[in-house]
């Protein structure tokens, strides 16, 4: 009879989570129609809701291409890389255990954006594989995970790794690695401009073939960070008790930053560094009370979705035809919400409590 | 299953930690390591959880309890039941029910939801201990476990690893500061100085204890029978 009564406690709580999953998708549906109705062009609402209807025979040519060449897969991407720097996020904060861990923070955006720079200035920014994929991708993969390696090996050079130094070191070579850009983009003033792009981060270049790499990539990377999500839970307890349940913290943390990094490096090469997303999206999802590892990866997927399609609806409609940069409205919006919360304390349920 | 540990040596750097250290820990008994701060306590029993981490029969408490663990109490007691081998970590009955028994032991019902972080040092330590019981291994291996806890509650927890003990068949090694503790509770006594396990016995005495911590120890019966130590 005791058991029972636990069991039908259980209940409320999972299904209250199907709640918020679902709130969340419906949201992410509605944001993405009214993006797809607004941009610099005049495409009407009625136009779009035609073209999804199937009756896009009605449609002008003109209108057809904006809506499949510029609209959707602008709409896509901006999903795409907005859940994908809220579950890097996630899954950082889940491995430092720190609720400023994040991309940005810790340099690594700034070191694939720094990979990505090099190909571009260098030339070797040749197309390799659908037209899209170019050496941009590589040379951002190639500055995060050089990045990682000197993150990790400043932080563990004192025999053990913690979190403080970590964090320390990242804010260093983040800002190591944005003064090489600044440098870079001094000696080749003739590319200044698509670099400086990337600094501040955009979706309007986006390409149904650079929405398809995105696609790919994350069809590829989250299903690792899905699997390897409740491993994160259990190196809560330290690496000797995560040991006695089978999870190696290694290769645990060898395989999420290695997710981690592929997924930033390609987020970065396509759109440039957007920040904040990382940092706030998390918290939110703490916001509403979910705390294990795997629904909260979900959940922030979807939520960076929500979040960065609302963004760059603003970017492309506040300041029309003209463009905001990504980057500043994330902050704009994303920050002064980040402090609401912290007012609210609900961010500090997740963190140890303070000496202070 | 004993634990047997032969021939175990553990550097860092050119500083020797464990200097070629044999024992068998017996199963069925409390085994307490004694010894000064920096002998290499926690080292050698991390070792231990190292070498039979594999064969899952056992559950390590930590002395250092991490920050920022974000779970309500009843999912960090539920990490106790966490398998590597099942992608989906769906709780079966038999998961159920070891959470909720180890929830029950360790009088924190009226904590499940809470999360952890906001859990007072003794309310965490308490978790953490019912994770491990829920984990339902032969061996628990704890760092320190009453070190943040006050006498009533460090009572609690000896009183239910000597339960376990004398009733469910477990075994234990613990790492104690508290020698008048160890001495009440443990069966056996692994005493260890400078990286060495100078004395193994089943009975503490003023003389033993003076050996491994240099300064000079006393002893008093007290009227139930019980000897107390203290440093003189």
């Amino acid at each position: 009879m005791l058991m029972q009564s636990h069991m039908q406690e259980h209940n409320p709580g999972k299904d209250r989570l199907l709640i918020k999953f679902t709130v969340a998708a419906i949201m992410l549906i509605c944001v993405m129609a009214v993006s797809c109705c607004l941009g610099s062009s005049d495409t009407s609402l009625s136009d779009v809701i035609k073209f999804f209807t199937g009756r896009s025979d009605e449609l002008t040519k003109t209108t057809l291409t904006i809506i499949t060449r510029i609209r959707i897969p602008r709409m896509i991407t901006a999903a795409l890389v907005g859940g994908a720097l809220a579950s890097v996020g996630c899954i950082m904060q889940g491995v430092f255990r720190n609720p400023m861990a994040d991309p940005s923070v810790l340099g690594i955006s700034s070191g694939a954006a720094l990979g990505a720079a090099v190909a571009i200035v260098t030339g070797l920014n040749g197309v390799i594989l659908f037209e899209a994929f170019t050496g941009a991708y590589i040379g951002a993969i190639i500055g995060a995970v050089i990045t990682w390696l000197m993150v990790f090996t400043v932080a563990a050079s004192n025999g053990r790794y913690d979190m403080s130094s970590t964090l320390l070191a990242g804010v260093a070579i983040s800002s190591i690695m944005s003064a090489l850009i600044t440098v870079l983009m001094t000696l080749h003033l003739d590319d200044m401009e698509r670099v400086y792009m990337w600094m501040l981060g955009t979706f309007s270049s986006s390409t149904v073939d650079k929405t398809k790499i995105m696609v790919v990539i994350i069809a590829l990377m989250m299903p690792v960070l899905f699997f390897i999500a409740p491993r994160i839970d259990v190196m809560k307890l330290g690496k000797e008790a995560a040991m006695t349940l089978g999870v190696n913290q290694t290769v645990t943390l060898a395989v999420a930053m290695g997710a981690c990094s592929c997924l930033l490096a390609f987020c970065v090469a396509n759109s440039g560094i957007i920040g904040f997303v990382g940092l706030i999206i998390p918290h939110i999802v703490s916001y509403f009370k979910v705390t294990k590892m795997r629904s909260r990866l979900v959940l922030s997927f979807m939520t960076g979705a929500i979040f960065m399609v609302l963004c760059d609806t603003v970017c492309k409609t506040i300041v029309a035809p003209g463009e905001l940069a990504i980057g500043a409205v994330t902050s704009l919006i994303g920050a002064p919400y980040f402090l609401f919360l912290l007012m609210g304390s609900r961010v500090r349920a997740g963190k140890e409590r303070s000496s202070l | 299953m004993n634990l047997e540990v032969k021939n175990l040596t553990v550097g860092f750097g050119d500083k020797t930690i464990l200097d070629n250290n044999s024992h068998t820990f017996s199963e069925g008994k409390i085994t307490m390591i004694l010894g000064p701060n920096g002998c290499g306590k926690t080292t050698f029993i991390r070792s231990v959880v190292k070498k039979f981490a594999k064969t899952g029969n056992l559950s390590y408490i930590p002395q250092e309890i991490y920050g920022n663990i974000g779970l309500t109490v009843e999912d960090t007691v539920a990490l106790g039941r966490y398998n590597a081998k099942k992608f989906l970590s769906d709780q079966t009955e038999e998961d159920v029910r070891h959470i909720n028994e180890a929830i029950f032991l360790m009088q924190l019902e009226d904590k499940r939801r809470q999360i952890f972080d906001t859990l007072s040092g003794g309310e965490k330590q308490r978790c953490m201990a019912a994770r491990a019981v829920c984990q339902d291994a032969e061996w628990f291996i704890m760092d320190e476990p009453a070190s943040s806890l006050d006498i009533v509650h460090s009572k609690f927890i000896l009183d239910t690893a000597s339960d376990l003990v004398r009733n469910n068949g477990k075994s234990f090694i613990v790492v104690m500061h508290d020698i008048n503790a160890a001495a009440a509770y443990g069966d056996e006594f692994v005493l260890m100085r400078d990286g060495h396990i100078v004395k193994v016995c089943s009975e503490l005495t003023a003389d033993l204890l003076q050996d491994v911590f240099g300064t000079p120890f006393g002893s008093v019966k007290t009227d139930s029978g019980q000897t107390v130590f203290y440093a003189s």
